[in-house]
């Protein structure tokens, strides 16, 4: 009897840890950033804005929006193919209201390499601006934004094939903030 | 004979009452949202369906004759409010926010949420389907007042709030709201 619960106790472990390995694959391979580590600046900040549009609510925008109407086109346009934004904002009264280390957990996500830093990038606001890529076989499956300026620190995280282009063209729209995002132009020989 | 009239019989009431649940689950969740504030807060609300039914007619009304904002609301199936007024909303805003979330999310889609600590303002918005149609709940809370309205939106208006959640969602509740137009 003893030994029929220890087979049991055996099994019911060992598949306990292949499900808890699985959850920790799938997560490690999504383009989806874990944001929840920044809630607790919300209360420190002046405003905090959270948007979170998954794969459902971007169907149905695409089956609603129409084509007639040439800004629902648009949009239609850009976000088909897309299964998730997903946007943390924090504006904060004064300066040093949030440090790098609130940031850690964000940052340690877009370490892994599957993630890649675009560099040439700019914003026509202050501060700073890193934009990522998730690929997987050659393929864009996310994006992800990080705009840290003094008093206002914004996450975007855009899930499935997407593009700094169509990411500009989002800015303003379907809850993306204005991040006044430019690709810098490579510099001609006369400017260098 | 018998028995597949007692059976069609036995399906139509088992149908009916899963049917009523599901409309009740429904429609539990606006009163539980305004449970969760009056207890969170210790405030109670005033329920005014005849005046959001007016603020409808109003809202229709007013759309024939000007168009533009109004007419976003008249085009809604139904519209629930629940209004507090006058009451002190002083507590932690984020553990609210973590209360209202955990209770709504296994049914509902959390589309924008705002906080404003120092001025003590928030707004959240939930989307869920409803058969061709979509429910949105707005929850908005200042230091003094709330308003929780549920309004069933077709798909056009429902491509307006998406657009523009921030703007939209507060329209919603100043539509529904405001009775004087």
């Amino acid at each position: 009897m003893k030994s029929l619960f220890h087979h049991n106790y055996l099994k019911l472990l060992i598949a306990t840890s292949f499900l808890t390995m699985a959850v920790q694959i799938s997560q490690a391979q999504t383009p989806r950033l874990q944001l929840n580590s920044l809630d607790h600046l919300a209360a420190k900040a002046s405003e905090t804005v959270d948007v979170s549009i998954d794969e459902r609510l971007i169907q149905t925008a695409i089956k609603i929006f129409k084509d007639e109407d040439p800004d629902e086109r648009e949009i239609k346009k850009l976000v088909s193919g897309l299964k998730g934004i997903y946007v943390k904002s924090f504006e904060f009264e004064k300066e040093g209201e949030y440090t790098t280390a609130d940031l850690q957990a964000v940052r340690v996500q877009l370490q892994d390499p599957a993630w890649s830093r675009i560099v040439n990038v700019s914003s026509k606001k202050d501060g700073n601006i890193e934009v990522y890529l998730r690929m997987h076989n050659d393929q864009i499956i996310g994006l992800a934004v990080l705009s840290a300026e003094l008093k206002e620190l914004t996450i975007v995280n855009l899930i499935g094939p997407v593009d700094l282009e169509k990411l500009t063209k989002l800015e303003g729209r379907m809850g993306v903030p204005e991040l006044g995002i430019e690709p810098t132009k490579p510099k001609t020989k006369n400017e260098q | 004979m018998n028995v597949i009239k007692k059976r069609t019989s036995l399906l139509l009431v088992l149908g009916l009452a899963v049917m009523v649940q599901s409309s009740y689950a429904f429609d539990d969740d606006f009163n539980s949202v305004v449970k969760i504030i009056e207890r969170f807060y210790g405030v109670k609300h005033e329920s005014i369906p005849f005046l959001a039914k007016a603020g409808m007619k109003v809202a229709i009304t007013a759309a024939r004759v000007k168009g533009g904002t109004a007419r976003r609301l008249a085009e809604a199936g139904s519209v629930k409010v629940a209004i507090f007024e006058d009451q002190s909303f002083t507590g932690d805003i984020t553990k609210f926010r973590t209360v209202l979330n955990d209770s709504l999310t296994d049914t509902w889609s959390p589309l924008i949420q705002t906080l404003s600590v120092p001025n003590r303002e928030q707004c959240y918005i939930f989307l869920r389907n409803n058969g061709d149609k979509f429910n949105v709940l707005v929850v908005t809370l200042d230091p003094g007042d709330a308003t929780v309205v549920q309004v069933t939106l077709s798909a056009k208006n429902l491509a307006l709030l998406m657009k523009d959640p921030d703007g939209m969602g507060k329209a919603l509740t100043d539509d529904a709201t405001i009775v004087d137009q």
